[in-house]
């Protein structure tokens, strides 16, 4: 079993690793500002060609329904992936390896379910928005797969043992980027569902 | 009263590690590495930029088409002049200083990400060369601003799609070289060296990183969906199938005018540097223009739909009249803080101080017609006229350029432990001002005339003026070569500068020249003003980092600026 390995041994960090770790954090916080900028970008793109295509057709209860559950799913990851990191920084290597593997089922339904949705484009009929509305999901799924391959190698490396109390950059990492992912999906919803 | 520390405790000068050509051709991490390779890939697209420029001017000599095959060729001189200039030779430059300086004046050993820090760098070569290819597959041709459909329905061939892409690789090195210099300077100042310590140089680059990282994500956006447009059968700036043309150009400018700030501000940061050590004086207003800086990155983001004064909705035409003419308020609060600081100073003449004038005068007359176009009315008139050209170049070049030269000079002796030589400095100042001014000033009168921009064919009656205006900028392409050469011979005949040629108080001249590989032996104490030049303390600062560094100027019996004007006190310095 995975969560039997030895975790690294805790020990003080450095003065140099404290500022390692601490830009770390900074560049990780400031690319996440940075980066959502392309999702508002695309989120007015949205909103303006929207406002030039006339009315939108009324969703059925399954194109609403779907999505929604989706998204409540993706939220549901933000939880688990923020109880994983809590875990793996008490040393409680068990408890982290069930948190995220949730965070990564959660977050694989939804990427699923979104592409399923794209393919089943409701806009069809509408060029420029079924457009966008393309764009912005599959754009979004590239974030989302890329982060989510990254929580996957760092499932991995937990169960050779990697991370702990002391070392927990990579969790943190992957679970700060992952809200990052859900931030982004947060805004696209809003823009193609709710407003 | 300021604590006289020993700058350099228990530093050990020597030589080793000493650097040749073939390190600056290879992958590195040392950030003062990269910052030459930044700066030397600049000079290479300037010159490349430049001669698209000289070829645009010998067009426009005469009212006929002449050296451009036809209007499409014309078209693309334009459009690969204006990207190769702002986006492979300013922004790289200015990172190049940035790369090299902000490290040094923090104290720090390098950049608080030197992997990414070089690959930021070398995305660059690639783009570039990507873009200049487009020469072989139907070059851009849209103008550096791309506007659909001249990007999409009418720019045939795959040069309009490699330049998107090359803008998309530019964009993420910058936002990659951004978010590192954010994360350094918020947290690898020393001890004792608060925000507002830090040089302005250091300022400026945090004010542009801000501006980076904000306003480029979102021309990534943009140019994702015009890419889409032309390989992927999309329609989103397609007006023949709905789309909306204008979309992109609100898109582009949300970027591209902060991107006018991502130019500028590294060039004040360098200015007030510069300003300062050679007027001795402290700087005038140091919050002022720290906090101006931050300003402009801010006010930066409300101003973008001036440029589509002549397409905007009427009702939004005043709101963006008034935040465009609102920053200039902060910009001008510079412009006094200059004049400040060299009021009354014990000015130095030298090249760099001559630039820093210059950039001081010319951009002035740039921020002056922008206030101008920031006026609706007259904006309306002079709309896609050469008054815009005249105005853009007066800030980029007359600003941004100048600040360049400016640095360069005052700069050097630290990157290559040499010194440029003084008397073609001033030559390459006095023939670089001049044509400069003869090569855009005339271009306001033209605008005003009529002339419209990106033609290659014009009416007869403005003949006269074009061809002032071209026989200027062909004495402005000549200047260049000054510097080139000056470079060139200084490195051949290698006249020792010594660590702190100028005096100056800021911590890249606490070390060595060139610095060594981790910039500086031991923990470098940063004196508690950076520009608390004129007292007795900083000369004792100073006395003590020379006798720690050695001498500058250690071939002269004396400085040449101290030979000359002999100081009765030591609170002079």
């Amino acid at each position: 079993m995975t969560q039997q390995i030895s975790p690294m041994p805790e020990r003080k960090l450095t003065r140099d690793e404290v500022i390692a770790l601490k830009n770390k954090r900074t560049l990780v916080t400031v690319f996440q500002i940075s980066w959502i900028m392309v999702f508002v970008c695309l989120a007015v793109v949205a909103i303006q060609i929207r406002g030039t295509s006339g009315p939108l057709p009324a969703l059925n209860a399954i194109q609403v329904i779907v999505p929604l559950g989706a998204t409540l799913a993706l939220l549901g990851s933000v939880w688990t992936a923020w109880q994983s990191l809590k875990a793996i920084q008490a040393d409680q290597r068990a408890r982290f390896f069930v948190f995220w593997r949730y965070t990564l089922v959660l977050g694989g339904a939804f990427i699923l379910v979104m592409l399923a949705v794209m393919a089943f484009n409701p806009y069809g009929d509408l060029l420029q928005y079924s457009q966008i509305f393309r764009v912005m999901v599959v754009y979004h799924a590239l974030h989302a797969l890329v982060i989510g391959a990254w929580m996957v190698q760092v499932y991995r490396n937990a169960a050779q043992g990697a991370y702990g109390s002391s070392d927990a950059w990579g969790v943190e990492a992957g679970a700060k980027l992952w809200y990052f992912v859900v931030i982004a999906w947060v805004l696209f919803y809003a823009v193609l569902y709710v407003f | 009263m300021a604590t006289i520390s020993a700058p350099l405790p228990g530093i050990q000068v020597s030589e080793e590690g000493k650097l040749r050509i073939g390190d600056y051709l290879k992958w590195s991490v040392d950030h003062k590495i990269i910052g030459v390779q930044y700066a030397v890939t600049a000079l290479f697209f300037f010159i490349i930029g430049g001669a698209l420029a000289m070829a645009i001017r010998w067009e426009l000599l005469t009212p006929a088409l002449d050296v451009a095959a036809d209007g499409t060729a014309y078209n693309q001189f334009f459009t690969m002049h204006g990207t190769v200039m702002i986006f492979l030779w300013i922004i790289p430059m200015m990172a190049g200083f940035g790369n090299y300086l902000v490290p040094l004046m923090l104290g720090a050993k390098d950049m608080a990400f030197p992997w990414l820090n070089a690959f930021a760098f070398w995305l660059i070569p690639p783009a570039g060369v990507l873009m200049i290819l487009g020469y072989f597959a139907g070059q851009a041709q849209a103008g550096w601003t791309a506007y659909p459909p001249l990007s999409t329905m009418f720019s045939d061939g795959d040069g309009q799609t490699m330049w998107a892409i090359a803008i998309h690789l530019l964009g993420a090195s910058s936002i990659l070289g951004a978010l590192n210099f954010i994360v350094t300077i918020r947290n690898m100042r020393p001890e004792g060296m608060g925000y507002f310590q830090m040089p302005l140089f250091v300022w400026a680059m945090l004010a542009t990183s801000i501006i980076i990282v904000m306003a480029t994500p979102f021309l990534a956006g943009g140019l994702t969906l015009l890419i889409l447009d032309r390989v992927a059968g999309t329609a989103f700036f397609n007006p023949a199938q709905g789309g909306d043309v204008l979309l992109w150009q609100n898109v582009f400018w949300f970027y591209s005018h902060p991107a006018v700030y991502i130019m500028v501000l590294p060039g004040f940061g360098m200015l007030s540097e510069v300003l300062s050590v050679h007027a001795r004086k402290n700087v005038f207003g140091y919050r002022a223009i720290a906090l101006s800086s931050m300003a402009i990155a801010l006010v930066g983001f409300t101003v973008w739909a001036h440029h589509m004064f002549t397409s905007l909705t009427p009702s939004l035409r005043i709101p963006f009249m008034v935040t465009s003419m609102i920053i200039a308020v902060p910009t001008g609060i510079k412009i006094f803080s200059w004049i400040g600081t060299i009021w009354g100073g014990k000015i130095r003449f030298n090249s760099a101080m001559l630039f820093g004038l210059g950039f001081l005068s010319m951009f002035v007359i740039g921020g002056i017609s922008g206030v101008m176009l920031a006026a609706v009315p007259f904006d309306l008139h002079v709309h896609d006229t050469y008054f815009v050209v005249s105005h853009f170049h007066f800030v980029l070049y007359g600003g941004s350029v100048l600040a360049i030269y400016a640095g360069i000079y005052h700069w050097w002796p630290k990157v290559t432990g040499t010194l440029l030589n003084e008397s073609m400095g001033k030559w390459h100042f006095w023939l670089t001002y001049v044509s400069f001014f003869f090569t855009f000033f005339p271009m306001h009168l033209l605008g005003m005339l009529g002339m419209p921009r990106r033609v290659a064919v014009y009416a007869p009656e403005f003949q006269t003026l074009n061809s002032i205006v071209s026989f200027a900028s062909f004495v402005l392409g000549i200047s260049t070569f000054i510097l080139l050469y000056n470079m060139v011979y200084s490195l051949i005949k290698r006249k020792q500068a010594g660590p702190n040629p100028w005096r100056a108080l800021t911590l890249e001249w606490a070390t060595s020249s060139p610095p060594p590989a981790h910039n500086f032996h031991g923990d470098p104490v940063p004196y508690k003003n950076p520009y608390g030049y004129g007292t007795e303390a900083a000369y004792r600062y100073l006395e003590a980092q020379e006798a720690e560094l050695g001498k500058s100027w250690p071939n002269l019996e004396e400085e040449p600026a101290r030979a000359l004007k002999p100081s009765s006190s030591p609170a002079g310095d």
